[in-house]
């Protein structure tokens, strides 16, 4: 068994269970090994967290100034993209990206901010701000 | 209470794991690339106007739950298969399946899945797993990804079956009812690799199979120049996670793909499907590297180690390769 010290990975969570794959050795043998991730297999996966981080991070900084409605916030910390949040919470998708606008957000009824909460999984009072 | 009598086995690919499981558990012994390739699961399509997390889909499978159907349905077993609209209900018939004594596969969102490894906690909505057992409240599930038996609650099962999005599951749950005695599988073996071969070579439509992969290759080459260095990586490096990340065993499935030939080379009596398997070996080995050197490109966001070129290339390469393999797998006969 291979050890796991592979510094890839910013989150100490990451990359602790050991996944079973494939491989081919020339010779014509086909064979099964149990063992953690490679740093190729690490790297790709990192890249796709890092521009997670970044998109919630520069949604938090355009709802701070006022410039987005915290929809996009709570949208992109559930790593969601507009089609999805708008099957998650049952509203079209032109009505979703309407939202965008803080102007348009602070004037919505309580009964479309619950069927948000309810696809963010928090109440309608988290819903107001961004923390 | 229930808990059945289940031997739990770590699989690369969920949907074939969880069929050479099911099927192993009433007695028909099938290793899992035989379900894989029986179930003509080998696939390839490049979908760019379907974005998944911001970036093209690309696919190496088969659609979520074909596996399954396939195997069984030519290895001539019975199988029960529902869907539903009312999450209770659903939770009632498992309960109810499970207290006949029949081990139950679902398909579950992944995102909130609690004993899921942390980095693959992502939206996706195609994962299966088996449940074999429940007492008050607490569900027993062997995930093939895992390499151990786990545990989860009521209310997280509930939840990442009726997970919403693409791709919904909604409370999608299925077992096989009755697996006959004597089962022939070579038949079965000879009509996968039909199927198979058809899907990578025989649909006149360019974005899947053989011609999908050249497809991407010349997108792949306006990448740079369209989107910017630090996009043009990200969707090469979507493209390497659809390869070697979501359960696909290694090179987007080349490589049980190849195991799969080997072994049916030896069932079927037929050697030259053997010296298929040693192509498809170098075929994934090919994939591998391919998806080695992409990864440079990942980690140097601006600038890239290899060309864009270079890499369609490569992919131009493979797709010679496989098209070579699935010609000759489509001409054969028992």
């Amino acid at each position: 068994m291979e050890e796991n010290l592979n510094p890839v990975y910013k989150n100490k969570a990451y990359g602790q269970y050991r996944e079973l794959s494939y491989s081919y050795q020339d010779g014509g043998k086909f064979e099964k090994t149990v063992g953690f991730h490679g740093e190729a297999d690490r790297l790709i996966l990192q890249q796709a967290w890092d521009l997670f981080q970044e998109r919630i991070e520069d949604a938090r900084q355009r709802v701070l100034s006022g410039k987005a409605s915290p929809v996009v916030y709570y949208m992109e910390k559930n790593l969601l993209d507009p089609l999805n949040l708008s099957m998650m919470a049952g509203i079209s998708l032109w009505r979703v990206k309407w939202h965008f606008k803080p102007g348009v957000f602070n004037r919505l009824k309580n009964k479309t901010l619950l069927k948000y909460a309810e696809a963010f999984n928090i109440t309608i009072d988290q819903l107001r701000k961004v923390d | 209470m229930v808990k059945l009598e289940f031997e739990h086995k770590q699989a690369g690919h969920c949907e074939s794991g969880v069929t050479r499981n099911l099927l192993n558990y009433h007695n028909f012994k099938i290793s899992e690339p035989m379900a894989f390739g029986i179930g003509a699961g080998l696939f390839f399509s490049y979908l760019p106007f379907l974005k998944m997390q911001h970036a093209p889909t690309t696919s190496f499978r088969v659609w979520p739950g074909q596996v399954f159907d396939r195997a069984t349905r030519e290895l001539g077993v019975k199988t029960a298969i529902h869907s539903f609209r009312n999450p209770k209900d659903s939770m009632d018939k498992l309960n109810a399946v499970l207290e006949q004594g029949y081990p139950v596969g679902l398909q579950v969102g992944t995102f909130h899945l609690p004993f899921f490894p942390p980095e693959y906690r992502m939206h996706y909505n195609m994962h299966n797993m088996i449940v074999y057992g429940h007492n008050n409240g607490t569900y027993f599930i062997s995930d093939t990804l895992m390499e151990n038996l786990v545990e989860i609650t009521y209310e997280d099962l509930m939840r990442v079956r009726f997970a919403k999005g693409a791709f919904a599951p909604r409370g999608r749950m299925y077992y096989p009812t009755l697996v006959p005695e004597n089962i022939d599988i070579k038949p079965a073996i000879i009509k996968g690799i039909r199927k198979t071969a058809n899907n990578m070579v025989g649909i006149p439509f360019p974005i899947v199979g053989v011609k999908g992969i050249r497809y991407l290759a010349g997108r792949m080459r306006r990448w740079e120049k369209k989107l910017g260095p630090v996009k043009a990586s990200y969707y090469l490096g979507q493209v390497l996670r659809m390869e070697e990340e979501v359960g696909t065993a290694g090179a987007g499935f080349r490589y049980i793909y190849g195991a799969f030939l080997e072994e049916a080379s030896t069932v079927l009596n037929q050697p030259w499907l053997k010296e298929l398997s040693i192509e498809m070996g170098e075929n994934a080995n090919k994939w591998r590297e391919f998806s080695y050197l992409g990864s440079r490109n990942c980690k140097k966001r601006g600038k890239p180690d290899q060309s864009y070129d270079f890499l369609a290339d490569i992919l131009l390469e493979i797709a010679d390769r496989e098209e070579k393999i699935f010609r000759k797998l489509f001409t054969i006969k028992k």
